[in-house]
């Protein structure tokens, strides 16, 4: 393969690639954020579980959670026999725990206040929650969403050993079939950063700048 | 999960291998973070380009590409075949660096500005500025940003597997080929990680409620 045939074989490679990151951020958006409302205005029994499955995917390696549901689950559920699958639900939970991060400090900055004056005027809790204090945590939590998403693009990097055909499988199979370590690796490297980079940062700028014209 | 006292010595040769890679990564990363972020803060403008170009280099590919980058890619180039476990520690501390300057940089700073000027204005000596107003304070402000680069870093050293350094998670794997017990002893691993970075990030916590400073904690 000439140069820039390995390179149109690397880029095949990353829609794969977004779509873990893509469908493993939904699901840990979706955690994320009934954890972060368990937590702040759950019963206690929703805050203690809430509490601990955010301390415990915190400080657990994603690659360890793929190895533990693809291998020891694997054989005992069918549903994660396929790698796929099973990458973007490890990647998917782990995130979740950041996700509530993000949003249970995004929803305390709106603050109390807001909830109090909410209930005042006459909206159920629930109501205040969904049309008050959510659309405003929710411009708060941008800019840590947006270094989500980037991880995410860099940590679907594991799923390649579990046999996900993604970029870095790709990359590797070139390593393999060309008998060159260079190219591949440094280009690859180059369209990761070229995935995460701008997310990051637009997605930075975007929230601040709401942040101040909303006032927040 | 008894048949893993077998293997007992395996497990805490490869759980001290994890523990050393990330003390030393983030140690070095460390001395890294703090020049790179002086680069950024008083460099000029081409040690300003080369610090961003290893930040987002750094921070923008996934740690098994950078780790495949140093042990495949750059003994190619330059000739140099270096042992793993260095590769490894050079890895992760080239990458902890890039993320560290991130905090170093934004805590100099929040000191810097109007301390620095008020420092001088009583006459104090550069070194006494640097030792008895600027560090005190943006090591206590680093702290929380510290500890979750501790942690994060203890979780990618898992990502040592792709090399074959024989880490804790590493470790799990060889036993799985031998026992073909998987899920027993990936949960044990996994519990193992658990327990160990929770217990670390507690430690920082606990840290750094004891030293801050009531009334100067970081607005993030």
């Amino acid at each position: 393969m000439t140069p820039v045939e390995q390179i149109v074989f690397l880029l095949k490679a990353v829609p794969v690639t977004l779509a873990i990151s893509f469908l493993s951020f939904l699901l840990g958006l979706g955690l994320g954020v009934s954890l972060a409302f368990m937590r702040i205005y759950g019963i206690a029994p929703l805050r203690y579980f809430s509490d601990s499955y955010e301390k415990f995917f915190r400080s657990v390696p994603v690659l360890a959670v793929m190895l533990l549901l693809y291998f020891g689950l694997g054989p005992l559920l069918p549903i994660f026999k396929d790698p796929f699958f099973t990458s973007v639900i490890s990647l998917g939970i782990v995130s979740g725990a950041n996700q509530s991060q993000i949003f249970r400090s995004a929803i305390s900055s709106v603050g109390r206040t807001q909830m109090l004056a909410a209930i005042s005027i006459g909206l159920t809790q629930l109501k205040a929650l969904r049309y008050v204090i959510f659309p405003q945590a929710l411009f708060l939590a941008v800019p840590g969403l947006g270094s989500e998403i980037a991880l995410l693009i860099k940590d679907s990097a594991y799923s390649f050993i579990i046999g996900v055909i993604e970029l870095m499988k790709h990359t590797d199979i070139l390593r393999a079939s060309q008998r060159s370590l260079i190219l591949p690796y440094i280009s690859s490297a180059i369209i990761y950063v070229v995935m995460t980079f701008p997310v990051a940062n637009y997605l930075d700028k975007w929230g601040s700048r709401k942040k101040r014209e909303l006032g927040l | 999960m008894l048949f893993l006292l077998d293997y007992s010595t395996f497990l805490i040769n490869g759980f001290i291998i994890t523990v050393e890679v990330t003390l030393i990564g983030v140690g070095l990363g460390l001395i890294l973070g703090i020049l790179a972020a002086l680069g950024d803060i008083f460099g000029g403008r081409i040690i300003k380009i080369i610090v961003n170009v290893y930040v987002e280099f750094f921070r923008g590919s996934p740690l098994i590409v950078q780790l495949f980058i140093f042990y495949f890619t750059i003994p190619m180039i330059t000739g140099i075949r270096m042992d793993v476990m260095l590769t490894a520690i050079l890895t992760l501390a080239l990458n902890s660096g890039a993320y560290q300057k991130g905090y170093l940089k934004g805590a100099m700073e929040a000191v810097f500005k109007d301390q620095l000027m008020a420092a001088l204005s009583l006459g104090l000596p550069t070194w006494k500025i640097f030792l008895y107003v600027v560090v005190p304070q943006a090591l206590r402000i680093v702290i929380p940003a510290w500890s979750n680069e501790l942690a994060s870093m203890g979780k990618s050293t898992t990502a040592l597997i792709v090399i074959g350094v024989r880490e804790f998670l590493n470790t799990g794997i060889s036993i799985t080929a031998q026992t073909f017990r998987p899920l027993e002893t990936y949960a044990f691993i996994t519990i193992v990680y658990f327990i160990w970075i929770y217990s670390m990030l507690k430690a920082l916590d606990m840290l750094y409620n004891k030293i801050k400073i009531p009334g100067l904690e970081p607005v993030i």
